[in-house]
């Protein structure tokens, strides 16, 4: 009975945790733009995340030992250091986006400016990454993120037309206003949020973290496959009702308000309340993830030591480091530029970064000196295979798109 | 002396023509006894043809997974030598090797 | 007697993970001190810690600018040692018979703990 309780709440956990301010933006966005005729880009990258996450716990499973910890042993100090930098660098964009996403949601809250907010998040934040035990931080935020399930709810009140919208999703088509460029960044954005190098990192570390063996691959199977899935249609379900809304009135979405505005519109104040309770929980909880990550990855890389499994004290390089990224976050943000841009960019960025930081887990993954018998399967080295193309695909392209169509405009 | 001061250095045989790049060392631990066992004394140079040495990461057997895997970090590392360190005449910013026995 | 071991110190010794008697992260092996024996062979005296060994490892701008500003902090270019006799197993880890706190070898984190982390209340608790 616990096992089975074990395992749902870590799919649940898993389908919760799965929405950061990088899907939030970015699906409604591409949804109150194109429809859902960009639905298989985040399809492709839920697939994406599913395959690379199951690898890097299992990876932690068997070995015991963080993501960066192994790619500078397999690969290296120089391939190691290049990674780590391109990873640390994105992972801090993506944390102030976050940071900023949680400012703004609470703003959207009480009506208060969200500089004057982005300080006091900060400290709860470091509060909650200092004192809170790792498993409740983990469990309660999934948790709550659960709530953006108001979504669903929000699509099914619309009554739309769900033969049409299937259409729409399996055989898109560009709209005719935009060009071909533009949608192809997008589409590229959109696997970026969800194919995020934080999560990896966090996932495997959290596997140490929790002390993960052999006997616990099964339910980080079912959590990564349930899960992640099932969260990956919350996001289809943000770009749908921004498409059936926002679309016809062609509102483009540009603040987070713009986000809920669909669901208040089909189902009412007090679900727009409950959307933006689960904004703030999914920001905080990603802003956790990524504040983490920013540790795990540097200290990793050196050898230090890790981790909230042991008293900072025995740890202190580890926590300077997540310090100093938290307090780069806020400063990014009160800089004034605007969160959901820097949610653009981080996305982008996220996408760039992917060949660097998947590669080397394919490698380890493969490697028998590491994982004895549980190397990849198959199927999961075809699909591995096959997404390695892809990304590098994306990665090449991100940027000069991005140049190209001027960020999407 | 560093063992980084050796890994990646270029060797060279004695008519001074380029035989690859250090990639590794190989060591027997039958060294100067140290504390709880004996010290890795170097016996050998592992060296690759290729300038890039070892950039991926490299493993001895048959590497496992994809073929696109393999095809990156197996092909970089066909023909690894072992150069016993007997043969080494000189270590200064080259390895230089003694007469005998250059043909690898 | 059994026969020695043979590795390689690339692919076996460099890079891998150090960790002291009671299972605490010390260090990576960032680089090997090597010695001549009476025959001139080198082997190997102990590991090297710290950006001054790995600075020069990582090349590039990055690399020598880490040696750089480790070298005027701590006024020496020679990096910190843990001498080989104090590993007791060479495995997936590089496992050591004695205590992190009794070697000499991570003054950036005990600088770190004494003057920022353990001011903060709750450095004590793990969570």
């Amino acid at each position: 009975m616990k096992r089975i309780f074990g395992v749902a709440l870590g799919i649940l956990t898993a389908i919760g945790g799965f929405v950061d301010i990088g899907d939030l933006v970015t699906n409604a966005l591409v949804g109150s733009r194109f429809g859902l005729s960009l639905v298989w880009a985040t399809l492709v990258g839920v697939v994406g995340i599913c395959l690379y996450a199951e690898m890097s716990g299992r990876v932690a499973a068997i070995t015991g030992r963080g993501t960066f910890d192994l790619v500078r042993e397999r690969l290296g100090p120089r391939v190691g250091m290049a990674n780590l930098v391109a990873s640390f660098l994105v992972t801090l964009l993506t944390f102030a986006a976050e940071v900023g996403g949680v400012a703004l949601a609470l703003e959207l809250a009480t009506s208060v400016n969200y500089l004057l907010i982005v300080p006091i998040v900060g400290v709860a934040i470091w509060f909650v990454i200092w004192r809170v035990k790792f498993s409740v931080l983990e469990n309660t935020f999934g948790l709550l993120g659960l709530v953006l399930i108001v979504f669903g709810v929000a699509l099914w009140k619309l009554n739309p037309d769900w033969g049409d919208l299937f259409r729409q999703i399996s055989r898109p088509h560009k709209p005719t206003d935009e060009s071909l460029p533009v949608y192809f960044y997008y589409a590229i954005a959109l696997f970026g949020a969800a194919m995020t190098p934080y999560e990896v990192f966090f996932f495997s570390s959290g596997g140490v973290e929790e002390k993960w063996t052999k006997k616990d691959i099964i339910t980080e199977r079912v959590n990564v496959f349930v899960g992640f899935p099932l969260g990956g249609l919350l996001s289809v379900a943000i770009a749908a009702v921004a498409a059936l809304v926002l679309l016809p009135a062609n509102i483009q979405v540009d603040t987070i308000g713009q986000v809920g505005l669909p669901v208040a519109v089909a189902a009412g104040k007090i679900a727009l309340a409950i959307a933006i309770l689960g904004f703030v929980a999914a920001t905080f909880g990603a802003a956790l993830e990524t504040g983490l990550s920013c540790g795990y990855t540097v200290a990793q890389y050196y050898g230090w030591q890790w981790g909230k499994f042991v008293r900072p004290k025995e740890a202190s390089r580890f926590h300077l480091v997540v310090l100093m990224a938290l307090i780069a976050a806020v400063g990014t943000v009160l800089t004034t530029i605007d969160p959901v841009k820097i949610t653009e960019y981080s996305v982008v960025f996220s996408a760039v970064a992917l060949p660097l930081t998947y590669f080397p887990i394919l490698v380890i993954a493969n490697d028998p000196d590491y994982m004895g018998t549980e190397t990849n399967g198959r199927i999961s080295n075809f699909l591995a295979s096959i997404f390695l193309v892809i990304i590098v695909v994306a990665s090449v392209a991100a940027i000069p798109l991005m140049l190209y169509t001027k960020a999407g405009q | 002396m560093r063992a980084s001061q050796l890994i990646g250095l270029e060797v060279l045989d004695h008519a001074g023509q380029r035989i690859g790049t250090v990639t590794d060392l190989r060591c027997k631990q039958d060294g100067p006894l140290r504390g709880a066992m004996c010290a890795p004394r170097i016996t050998g140079l592992l060296v690759s043809p290729h300038r890039l040495g070892a950039v991926l990461g490299y493993d001895r057997h048959a590497q496992h997974g994809p073929w696109l895997i393999r095809a990156i970090v197996g092909g970089l590392h066909r023909n690894l030598t072992v150069v016993p360190w007997t043969q080494v005449a000189s270590y200064d910013g080259q390895i230089k090797l003694k007469p005998l026995g250059d043909s690898l | 007697m059994s026969a020695a071991r043979e590795f390689d110190l690339e692919l076996h010794l460099l890079d891998r993970q150090v960790v002291d008697a009671d299972g605490r992260m010390v260090s990576k092996v960032d680089d090997l001190e090597l010695n001549l024996d009476d025959g001139g062979n080198p082997y190997v005296t102990a590991i090297l810690v710290g950006p001054r060994a790995l600075g020069p490892r990582t090349g590039g701008h990055l690399g020598r600018w880490m040696t750089a500003i480790a070298a005027r902090l701590a006024g020496s270019q020679d990096p910190p040692r843990i001498d080989f006799g104090h590993v007791v197993d060479i495995g997936e880890e590089i496992k050591l018979g004695c205590r992190v706190d009794d070697l000499d070898v991570q003054s950036l984190e005990d600088w770190i703990r004494e003057k920022v982390i353990s001011r903060i209340p709750g450095s004590n608790h793990a969570s």
